[in-house]
């Protein structure tokens, strides 16, 4: 398992802005896939999360949804989104294991302004580094999928981590390891790939004509793929049809950020230059002339 | 015979500048380490990153309160006149010490005037994109990304500004520092700076 965690980048650090190849060359680059056609939603996978990284019980409350939690938590990692959608005529969930999807190139940890705080290994996993979070939640405003959520008693985000402590043992993340009907599948990123493609084969002979891979070009790809029955109808797995990492107003952000660091500067070195052409004004020397403004007016 | 001296600013109106100055600069070092990794070392004069993203807000919210002081006080003293266009249109002449072709200025010159609008209007664009960024919670990540450009847009321009504000202040005009710190000026400074203040103070 040698380099498993090397890094690729690094919040906040030079190396989060140039994508380097990693050092050494690295191990496997993995991903997970979902197999949303075979999720029967028995939410194993919710259980062994909690489990795993010990994340606890949130009390919850019936909303009259198959539906576990209404949403993410800082204590909710996985959550399987029951969304009842009516297809054919049938009612049908369509359902979404909503979690990381570990972009390839990942919004949370441009936008994040602590240094170290979020980790991409080489391995695909991009990590939060609570120690070195801040708590401002940027990461939040850079993620497409509203992944991240914010804890107000610790003051730190957390998410999924695709249970990186099991991956660099050489095991499978533990949502992986549960799921009893093999719907989620773990290897490397070609491997997944390849699968994902038989796989749409299978659902296109079974009629499902517009099933697709979920692995979003707009973020590099994505470490955690789907393979949806009904491709036509992202929107209704709650899944963004064109995420990007580099958001426009991100974009113009990162532009003003080199501008502003140079005319700040510029700023100073401007009121110095000024200053040593002109020095202080010396009011005695005005004193023989008339004050402002006064140019031709007659003597009193 | 010491030279006479005006009252130019009240104890209120220094306290209020000076609540200003100081958050508007702490919030400016600790939004800068926000936004420049290689600046971050500057959150530690809040006590780190978390006590920084913690007390960020606070102090914004604190200058907002100022700025709303500093609006209830001098509105009425910006607003410009005829007299402020002529100076603006001078301001070449103002920049390169050419004080007779400058047109004489009331209690403030155009440029102040100019200063307290522009820095008015960052306030306003600060305050109404920092509160989403307090509590981020709830609202649009686009709309949040959006509110990121704004806060540190204006960031630039009051920072620029302020890089103005501070040279002509202290170094560039001696004399001037004072009236925010003991509240007065010299006749010398004010017959110079602000002849037609000066005027109305002696009666003349």
């Amino acid at each position: 398992m040698a380099d498993t965690l090397s890094i690729r980048r690094v919040s906040a650090s030079p190396d989060a802005y140039i994508p380097i190849s990693a050092l050494r060359s690295g191990g496997p680059t993995y991903a997970k896939l979902v197999d949303i056609g075979a999720c029967i939603g028995c939410k194993g996978c919710e259980v062994a999360c909690k489990e795993w990284n010990d994340l606890g019980v949130e009390p919850t409350a019936n909303f009259g949804s198959y539906q576990s939690h209404r949403d993410l938590s800082p204590k909710t990692w996985l959550l399987m989104r029951f969304n009842e959608v009516e297809v054919d005529g049938n009612l049908n969930w369509l359902i979404k294991k909503d979690a990381c999807l570990h972009c390839e190139e990942p919004g949370c940890l441009f936008a994040c302004p602590a240094p170290g705080a979020i980790v991409q290994y080489t391995n695909g996993i991009v990590d939060f580094n609570q120690e070195n979070c801040i708590g401002c939640q940027y990461c939040v405003t850079g993620c497409p999928f509203d992944i991240p959520r914010f804890d107000v008693h610790t003051r730190k985000v957390s998410k999924c981590n695709m249970c990186i402590d099991r991956v660099e043992a050489g095991l499978e993340p533990a949502c992986v390891k549960t799921c009893p009907t093999n719907a989620i599948s773990w290897g490397s990123k070609h491997d997944m790939l390849a699968l994902a493609d038989k796989k749409v084969e299978t659902l296109n002979a079974r009629g499902y004509q517009n099933a697709a891979v979920y692995n979003p070009a707009g973020v590099g790809g994505t470490h955690m793929m789907y393979v949806v029955p009904h491709g036509d109808r992202l929107a209704d797995y709650s899944l963004p049809s064109d995420p990007t990492a580099s958001p426009a107003p991100m974009t113009a952000l990162g532009f003003l950020k080199r501008v502003g660091a140079y005319l700040m500067g510029f700023g100073v070195l401007g009121a110095l230059g000024h200053f040593l052409r002109y020095g202080p004004e010396r009011l005695e020397e005005h004193e023989d002339h008339e004050p402002h403004g006064d140019a031709g007016a007659p003597a009193a | 015979m010491a030279e006479r001296v005006f009252n130019r600013f009240t104890y209120f109106e220094r306290i209020v500048h000076w609540v200003v100055g100081v958050t508007f600069v702490v919030l400016l070092a600790t939004g800068l380490a926000f936004s420049h990794p290689p600046l971050f070392w500057l959150t530690g004069i809040l006590g780190g990153g978390p006590a920084a993203r913690v007390l960020h807000p606070w102090i914004g919210a604190l200058f907002s309160v100022g700025m709303g002081a500093m609006a209830f006080i001098w509105l009425r003293d910006m607003v410009l006149d005829e007299s402020d266009w002529r100076w603006l249109r001078a301001v070449k002449h103002y920049a390169t010490r050419d004080s007779r072709n400058v047109p004489p200025a009331g209690k403030y010159n155009a440029g102040q005037k100019m200063f307290f609008w522009f820095q008015a209007v960052f306030a306003v664009a600060h305050l109404g994109s920092g509160i989403p960024l307090w509590f981020p919670a709830g609202f649009d990540a686009a709309l949040l990304q959006w509110m990121r450009l704004i806060h540190y847009a204006v960031t630039l321009g009051g920072g620029l500004l302020l890089i103005v504000h501070v040279y002509l202040g202290t170094i560039a005009y001696p004399g001037t520092a004072r009236a925010m710190i003991d509240g007065t000026v010299t006749e010398r400074w004010a017959r110079h700076h602000h002849p037609r203040w000066h005027e109305e103070q002696t009666g003349r």
